[in-house]
């Protein structure tokens, strides 16, 4: 009887892969049949380039347009296009969790459920089925140690307020970057603005990426930055430049980056096929391996100079307050630091 | 005195019989060549004026009272006129002493100082100010480096990132539009009238300082408001060094307010008065000169002579080799060093050499290929559209074939002095919606460059226009040819070296433009200067240095190219 | 038949009339000057006529039709006229040979045909051997004749020419005035010239229209505006002349001051009781040393001029003499040939055929 039984669920299974696979087949097709997908997203030029390589090598015959930009840039583009009547996109992808918020709620994605993403931990999946987490990584402070000794350097977010770093320091963006805007959320909620208003007497060097502070304090020009994408801090020090990447004890905001299909994308089935790939296993692994990210994939291993997410305190935010707060961010963060 | 023979009766009926055949065959061509250029700029700038008058609840003026009185906004503009008017007085200086240096002394190798101040012209703006946050940069910047080096300073000796350093920037930049213009005129200046003064007993310096200088002072203003409007146009520049000091500009500004949630109608609003303040300085001007006129300066004059500097010979070469050394080799030096290089600041050493930026550029980054090819789509495509729009608009003008045919002329020259990223924030609002929906395809940055650009190839073609006699078509007509086929067979074959360089000129300011694409573009319809900018906010140094390098080189060979085929000075041809 | 005519017919720049209700009727072949001072308005009329001005009042017809008034203007291109220009108009970037078949191509003749014809025409103005030149690598002279042939190879009704001589160097100038003349006489086109040369219009034209401040002010054989000119202006415009003030006493008789009383041939409409202009030429007036001789000559019914030589420029051809009439205050101009020497200070007498004093108007 047992044998039995284990035969007919052997076989359950066996039809049920093939079926699987046979939508696989026929999702590829129609991919296939369309030719390519369009991306925008504000995961770093490098990287994303690189998961476009990936892809393609894997699916040959579809090609990846990749749009890169930062992740109010992103937003701005695709509601641009929607206001337009232009059809262009097809994965959107950015690091504020508040955009995927806005777009749905302006009925700007389709509701796709991946297969891939059956395994994600609640925080990197919308319940509707509109949008998943495709990384997370952290906003983190990092130094350059040719200029700054590691017993000088700042362990805390309050380190950074002390004066002896005033023209020493450089931050990203909110107003361009998700990442940024998770951060600014995030420190808000702890700290309050008063710690923007005093770290802002500091005279910041603003730039708009959150990458972008990684090579100036790799080049010593601001030596400390006080945020800034932690998985691209890793990758520039992994290249030989001058990092390191503080993880303050009080806490470190966690970004985690949605990936959504566009309601009206001209290539629906690259799209999918697409989101299906960026959310595999195989590749949620590349993206910690080559691009020091964290993912919501439980099966993920990651670099063992990188710490584990559950040894760090995380601060979270909520994607529905990101979205409700978003102008109010930007322009008190502007307030005290201009442009 | 003889009465005419034919009676009013027959005349009427004689003239509608020949109402088909006195109609000029050509003239369709003419009017739809005027027609098309006014409703090219009135589109756009008449969708800036509603959309900043009207809000939900009808006309009103809140949107202005919006932006002028919110401190933040005011602050921007005042940073605007600041810097312009700044860099007004330094282009002025720098170019005047260069160009008369060039025309009028002995200054060693004058041929090699023009190139490089046309080298400095061909740069577009916001890569100098790319090139100099890698050389300014207070901490890493490559001079600032060497500075606390040479002299055990820990200060930095100078900080690009301040409105100084804007102004420093954007000063290099806008000197060789004053250089050309002095130039100009300087050579025009018979050494007959300086001669006079001689014989009176005056110096060569006080004849210089008396003569010369008040000779050309109509240029020298002229220059100024040239320069300052230059300035105040730019946008590269300053979201470049600006932006990361926290300091806003005019021009910034308008591109903050189209991020999300976007508010076309203050950027509407804010664009107006720069609108207002740019038509302003233009009349100025040609009140200015239209008084004061060129008409001393005489148009073939007499001899000119040089004037011997004596032992300041060198001193001023070196002084003039510091200043195109700060707008040209420095910048392109460090441009280099980055392309090359896997990090910028670190010496070049053989470790650090690498081609990786190139390949990365070229084959592994998505954007660049679709990138170029649109730049240079575009380029053929706007240059040549607007040499064939320029040649008929400057017919118009020059043989006065259409009633108002004076103020097609301002029609047509406007756009040259409307700031790019105010056009664009009028082609946004009047193309991105039916029926002209032009917004997310390429062709409304062809819109747009043929708009913005289209100006310099019709002064140019006019101004050679000027100088082919009219009785050469006169004489194709006579003898059968309509008019179209007379400027096809004699006036455009005459006129060839004057379009190769309108159609150069053209391409040129293509390929380097940033301020309307960076409002006009999507992601499918990106081009050269916009991948640099994006590159620029995600610190991807190598690979701008690399496209910088390649946008300069092609300008380079335009140039040459033209020089070539057209067998003349490409900055010559600004004169008329 | 091209005839041509043109009827009040009046071209404005601005306020100022450049043409001004000017009639003119030239018959079919013939050859008519617009002789006159820079800005009488001649070049103005030949552009109306070829129509690259339209007229603001008036009409021009070829033959039976309008082709030129306020409401109608045939474009040059369809008038089947030629002109030659001032500056030649000769195209820089074109072979001589192409310059010449320019016309013919237009017309969508045949290659052989026209080659057939430029070489004809060439031969006609000498440029044959030329064909392959370009512009730059000819004389003005020879760029003149590529204007001529260019214009002629198209077999125009009409050939207009604007001062085509103008830029030539003085022999050549003479040379072409022949040349012109002489293809006339072989293709008899109705054409109407333009300069400020009078002696270029006396060589080339049939008849002479002078014109001065936008209209005709006489109209003629070149004999007839040389020696019966009608007003002062024409007197004055085409050579040298003496201009004597008086009034007019009856039909033939004009008293000038002092008493001295000339006999003149009559003019037109002028009335006995008015101040009159008498033209005499420099080269009517003949000089004699001898008070016989002067008397035999008053005899003779001539007019004498009593006066003294006051200066005297000698031309190689001729002596150029200024004669002082201290009795009217006036000098009189005198050429005289180059056997007649008389010295500074000298006294003479002039004496003039009343045949040779012509009587003209002020306007």
């Amino acid at each position: 009887m047992k044998y039995l039984v284990a035969i007919a669920l052997a076989a359950l299974a066996a039809l049920s892969a093939t079926r699987s696979h046979a939508q696989d087949a026929a999702m590829i097709e129609a991919a296939r049949k369309e030719g390519k997908v369009v991306w925008y997203t504000s995961l770093a030029i490098p990287s994303s380039t690189a998961l476009a390589h990936y892809f393609m090598n894997k699916y040959k015959g579809i090609e990846v347009i990749v749009n890169r930009n930062g992740s109010q840039r992103v937003l701005q583009m695709v509601m641009q296009e929607a206001g337009a009547s232009i059809k262009n996109v097809d994965v959107i992808h950015t690091s504020d969790a508040g955009h995927f918020v806005l777009l749905k709620g302006k009925g700007l994605l389709a509701q796709y459920s991946p297969k891939a993403a059956e395994v994600f931990p609640a925080g990197f999946k919308d319940p509707a089925g509109y949008f998943f987490g495709m990384r997370a990584t952290l906003s983190s402070i990092a130094y350059n140690p040719r200029v700054i000794n590691e017993k000088d350097a700042p362990k805390t977010w309050k380190d950074l307020l002390d004066p002896k770093w005033r023209g020493k320091e450089v931050t990203a963006h909110p107003g361009y970057s998700g990442i940024i805007m998770t951060h600014v959320l995030a420190l808000v909620k702890q700290l309050g603005w008063e710690y923007f208003q005093e770290l802002a007497k500091n005279k910041l060097h603003i730039v708009q990426s959150a990458n972008d502070p990684a090579q100036v304090v790799a080049s010593g020009e601001r030596p400390l930055g006080v945020n800034g994408a932690e998985y691209f801090y890793y990758k520039t020090m992994k290249q030989g430049n001058p990092i390191k990447i503080v993880y303050p004890k009080e806490g470190v905001p966690l970004v985690v980056s949605p990936t959504a299909i566009a309601k009206d994308a001209p290539h629906p089935n690259a799209a999918r096929l697409f989101t299906e790939f960026i959310l595999s296993k195989e590749n949620q692994q590349i993206l910690a391996d080559k691009e020091g990210l964290y993912t919501g994939h439980p099966e993920v291993t990651y670099p063992k100079d990188k710490p584990m997410l559950k040894d760090l305190k995380l601060w979270a935010v909520d994607a529905e307050e990101l979205e409700k707060r978003n102008a109010e961010l930007k322009k008190r963060f502007t307030e005290f630091f201009g442009a | 005195m003889s009465i005419p023979q034919t009676t009013v009766a027959e005349s009427a009926a004689g003239a509608r019989a020949f109402r088909l055949r006195r109609f000029d065959a050509t003239l369709p061509v003419w009017m739809g060549a005027a027609l098309f250029v006014v409703v090219l700029m009135l589109l756009p700038l008449g969708a800036i004026f509603t959309t900043s008058a009207f809000t939900e609840k009808g006309l009103t003026l809140g949107n202005y009272v919006e932006v002028f009185t919110d401190p933040a906004y005011l602050k921007a503009i005042w940073n605007s006129v600041i810097t312009s008017f700044w860099v007004g007085v330094i282009a002025v200086a720098v170019g005047a002493l260069l160009g008369w240096l060039v025309t009028r002394t002995d200054l060693p190798f004058p041929r090699a100082v023009r190139a490089l101040v046309m080298a400095s012209f061909v740069t577009p703006p916001f890569l100098g100010a790319f090139a100099w946050t890698l050389l300014a940069g207070p901490n890493a910047g490559l001079l600032n480096n060497w500075y606390r080096a040479a002299s055990g300073s820990e200060t930095a000796l100078f900080n690009i990132f301040t409105i100084e350093g804007l102004i420093f920037v954007m000063a290099l930049y806008s000197f060789p539009y004053v250089f050309s213009m002095i130039a100009n005129v300087s050579e025009l200046i018979s050494s007959d009238l300086e001669d006079a003064a001689n014989i009176l007993g005056a110096s060569r310096w006080k004849i210089a300082l008396t003569i010369t200088l008040p000779l050309t002072a109509p240029a020298l203003i002229g220059g100024f408001i040239v320069a300052f409007l230059h300035s105040l146009s730019l946008f590269g520049a300053p979201a470049i060094l600006g932006l990361p000091a926290g300091i806003h500009t005019i021009t910034t500004q308008i591109w903050a307010f189209f991020q999300y949630p976007p508010r076309l109608d203050l950027a509407a609003a804010f664009s107006v008065p720069l609108l207002l303040a740019t038509v302003g300085l233009i009349a100025v001007q040609k009140k200015l000169l239209g008084r004061r006129g060129y008409s001393t300066v005489g148009g073939k004059g007499g001899q000119k002579r040089l004037l011997k500097l004596g032992y300041l010979r060198w001193p001023a070469f070196l002084l003039v080799a510091a200043i195109l050394s700060l707008s040209v080799f420095l910048p392109y030096g460090i441009l280099l060093k980055a392309a090359l290089s896997k990090a910028w600041a670190m010496p070049l050493t053989l470790d650090n050499f690498t081609l990786g930026n190139f390949t990365f550029t070229f084959f592994q980054y998505g954007d660049t290929q679709a990138a170029i090819l649109n730049t240079f789509k575009l380029g053929i495509a706007t240059a040549t559209a607007g040499t064939l729009l320029a040649t008929l608009l400057a017919y118009i003008t020059n043989r006065q074939l259409l009633r108002g045919a004076r103020y097609l002329s301002f029609f047509v020259l406007a756009p040259l002095v409307i700031p790019g990223i105010v056009l664009a924030v009028g082609l946004f609002i009047a193309y991105s919606k039916p029926p002209l929906m032009l917004y997310g395809t390429i062709w409304i940055l062809f819109v747009a460059y043929l708009t913005k650009e289209m100006p310099i190839g019709f002064s140019q073609t006019e101004s050679t226009f000027k100088t082919i006699h009219p009785e050469l078509e006169d004489a194709t007509r006579i003898i059968g040819a309509n008019r179209l086929r007379a400027l096809k067979d004699v006036t455009v074959p005459l006129a060839r070296s004057g379009l190769i360089a309108a159609w150069s000129f053209i391409f040129i300011g293509v390929i380097r433009e940033l301020s309307a694409s960076i409002l006009l573009f999507t992601p499918s319809s990106k081009v050269v200067s916009v991948v640099i900018f994006d590159l620029k906010e995600e610190g991807q140094i190598g690979a701008i240095a690399v496209l910088g390098i390649l946008l300069l080189a092609v300008s380079f060979l335009i140039i040459l190219a033209v020089q070539w085929l057209a067998g003349r000075e490409f900055f010559a041809s600004s004169r008329g | 038949m091209a005839t041509v005519t043109l009827r009040e017919l009046t071209k404005k720049f601005g306020a100022a009339a450049a043409v001004d209700r000017l009639d003119l009727d030239i018959g079919d072949g013939e050859f008519v000057s617009l002789l006159g001072p820079s800005g009488c308005g001649k070049t103005t009329t030949l552009r109306l006529l070829a129509g690259f001005l339209q007229p603001d009042g008036g009409e021009i017809r070829v033959g039976q039709k309008v082709v030129s008034s306020p409401a109608v203007l045939i474009p040059p291109e369809r008038r089947n006229m030629s002109m030659i220009f001032q500056s030649y108009a000769v195209w820089p970037h074109m072979t001589v040979f192409q310059n010449v078949a320019y016309g013919l191509k237009l017309k969508k003749l045949d290659g052989g045909e026209i080659a057939k014809k430029v070489e004809r025409m060439l031969r006609l103005v000498h440029l044959d051997p030329l064909a392959g030149r370009y512009p730059g690598e000819l004389s003005g002279g020879q760029q003149q004749r590529v204007a001529l042939a260019r214009a002629l190879v198209v077999e125009p009704e009409i050939l207009l020419l604007d001062e085509p001589l103008s830029n030539l160097d003085a022999n050549l100038r003479e040379e072409m005035r022949f040349e012109i003349r002489r293809l006339h006489e072989e293709f008899r086109i109705t054409t109407v010239y333009v300069t400020h040369d009078q002696a270029e219009a006396m060589v080339t034209s049939d008849r002479i229209a002078v014109m001065h401040q936008g209209r005709i002010v006489q109209l003629g054989s070149p004999e007839e505006i040389f020696d019966r000119p009608k007003t002062r202006f024409v007197a004055e415009f085409i050579g040298k002349t003496n201009i004597l003030r008086g009034m007019l006493e009856s039909g033939r008789s004009v008293a000038l001051g002092d008493g001295l009383k000339l006999r003149v041939l009559a003019g037109d409409g002028l009335a006995p009781g008015k101040e009159v202009f008498v033209c005499i030429r420099p080269h009517s007036l003949r000089l004699t040393p001898s008070a016989a001789e002067a008397e035999a000559g008053r005899g003779k019914g001539m007019n004498l001029f009593q006066g003294v030589i006051q200066r005297r420029v000698y031309f190689g051809d001729a002596n150029d003499y200024i004669v002082e009439l201290p009795a009217q205050r006036l000098n009189l101009r005198v050429v005289a040939p180059p056997t007649q020497k008389y010295e500074a200070g000298q006294k003479v007498f002039a004496l003039a055929d009343p045949e040779q004093c012509v009587l003209v108007g002020e306007e």
